[in-house]
């Protein structure tokens, strides 16, 4: 073997670009299990220098036009079609204001080159259990958009990723867009350690909204185990409100009760106290908003 | 095989190629445009950026035949009129290359950085170069290079300034 043979070059495959999802649909239902949709490709040329995956066929969906939507509808939500790329919703700051977990989560994603071709429904389709994307969804509510043969539905996030690079989608299945929505008064944030490397050790998503009387608060914790954790215990402790008092109790509850696992990356332990950090690092910069 | 039509720093090139090549074997290897690096061949090292239709992207995740009917433009084409530009002088006068693998990379990204935004902070720098490294370490000759072309279309202040708080 020729030093390095198997990362520098890709498999054999036919190369696809559709124009319309019907063209795609069509596509994955003649090819299925032998084909691979490709969005920036980040992953799956990486995954394919790695013959981690070897498809027969690549369809790239970068140009259908259905896909290819961005659209915030004032009072209801944002869908965000598969083909959009990280730094498409990054500019113009349209997730900014009313969807500050996600731009928080999202302007940290790698480098700006990565994320010029990287896509969220990318990034959320690899299920890898340290990628940020899927808390920061999940505390927003938003659901995955799925078209195949036989109709569309639509599934939650949090049920939509299944375990570590499982998802709840069949072969000939195409995600076509993220919808999530708007919830009036809400306010929400984004925290992440790295320890320097590129991938998040322990990550927390937090939403808080203040709609009409009740207040309610999502508290989702990535990275530290093989799917998102949510956790009532933490959303119960900042349930009325985020005070220095509550900010400490719910650290010290996210650190106790949160399930961690020991992985190459870090230990339970490591990660244990890293909640506690970023917990209370997060809530404190809500505090002060 | 199919043949896929790239305009690279202006000229139209047409070549045969097969589904599965990268962008940067295309333009290294069918094109000879040896300043387009081959190094990580994984999105890390960032040495084979290059500009695609308008943006910075790395060629070694990047298909050839995506860029079938696009621009791509690489240092060699960032000159408009055969002298160095600003950039490519500040390079050279504070030295900010020393084995020069990864300099193209960064002289385009420099470049690139200081047209969309001719004064950038040094935070601006650091963020528009996350995606490239640099083995020997001349991060900061390339700061002292990016500072002095800021600094000559306004003068006193910017990077060199935020460096100095750093």
């Amino acid at each position: 073997m020729s030093f390095g043979s198997a990362y520098t070059t890709l498999p054999d495959f036919e190369y696809h670009k559709p124009t319309s999802l019907e063209e795609v649909i069509g596509l994955m239902k003649e090819y299925g299990d032998d084909a691979k949709l490709m969005g920036g490709g980040v992953g799956l040329i990486a995954f394919m220098k790695e013959r981690l995956m070897s498809p027969a066929h690549v369809i790239d969906v970068k140009e259908v036009k259905e896909l290819r939507q961005l659209s915030n509808v004032a009072g209801k939500g944002m869908s965000i079609g598969a083909a959009v790329s990280i730094s498409e919703l990054l500019e113009g700051g349209v997730l900014k204001k009313d969807f500050t977990v996600l731009h928080e989560a999202l302007a940290k994603v790698a480098d700006p080159m990565i994320r010029r071709r990287a896509t969220l429904v990318g990034n959320l389709c690899e299920a890898i259990p340290w990628v940020d994307s899927p808390p920061a969804l999940i505390a927003l509510d938003a659901t995955v958009a799925i078209a195949g043969p036989d109709g569309s539905r639509s599934v939650p996030v949090g049920s939509f990723i299944r375990g570590p690079v499982d998802i709840d989608l069949s072969p000939s299945e195409v995600v076509t867009a993220v919808e999530i929505p708007r919830v009036k008064g809400s306010e929400s944030a984004f925290e992440k350690f790295t320890g320097g490397s590129e991938f998040s050790l322990a990550s927390v998503a937090v939403m808080v909204s203040n709609g009409g009387k009740s207040k309610s608060a999502k508290v989702v914790y990535g990275a530290v185990n093989s799917t998102p954790v949510r956790s009532e215990e933490v959303e119960d402790a900042i349930a009325d409100g985020i005070t220095p008092g509550s900010v400490r109790r719910a650290a010290e509850i996210a650190s106790e009760k949160v399930e961690c696992v020991d992985d190459v990356l870090a230990t339970a332990a490591y990660r244990k106290h890293l909640l506690r950090v970023i917990t209370t690092k997060v809530l404190r910069r809500m505090m002060s908003r | 095989m199919r043949e896929i039509s790239v305009t690279v720093n202006g000229k139209v090139r047409k070549r045969m190629i097969k589904d599965n090549e990268l962008l940067l074997d295309f333009l290294r290897e069918r094109l000879e445009v040896r300043s387009v690096k081959a190094a990580c061949w994984r999105g890390e090292c960032g040495l084979c950026t290059v500009m695609l239709g308008g943006h910075l992207v790395k060629s070694c995740l990047v298909l050839a035949v995506e860029a079938d009917g696009r621009e791509v433009k690489t240092v060699e084409g960032i000159s408009e009129d055969g002298e160095l530009t600003p950039i490519q002088k500040a390079f050279v006068s504070h030295g900010a290359a020393q084995c020069g693998f990864c300099t193209p990379a960064w002289v385009l990204a420099a470049h690139e950085l200081l047209k969309a935004n001719p004064h950038p902070t040094d935070a601006d720098l650091v963020e528009a170069t996350a995606g490239l490294v640099c083995r020997c370490g001349t991060y900061n000759q390339i700061r002292e290079a990016v500072a002095e072309v800021s600094e000559s279309s306004r003068p006193g202040r910017h990077v060199r300034e935020s460096l100095a708080r750093a």
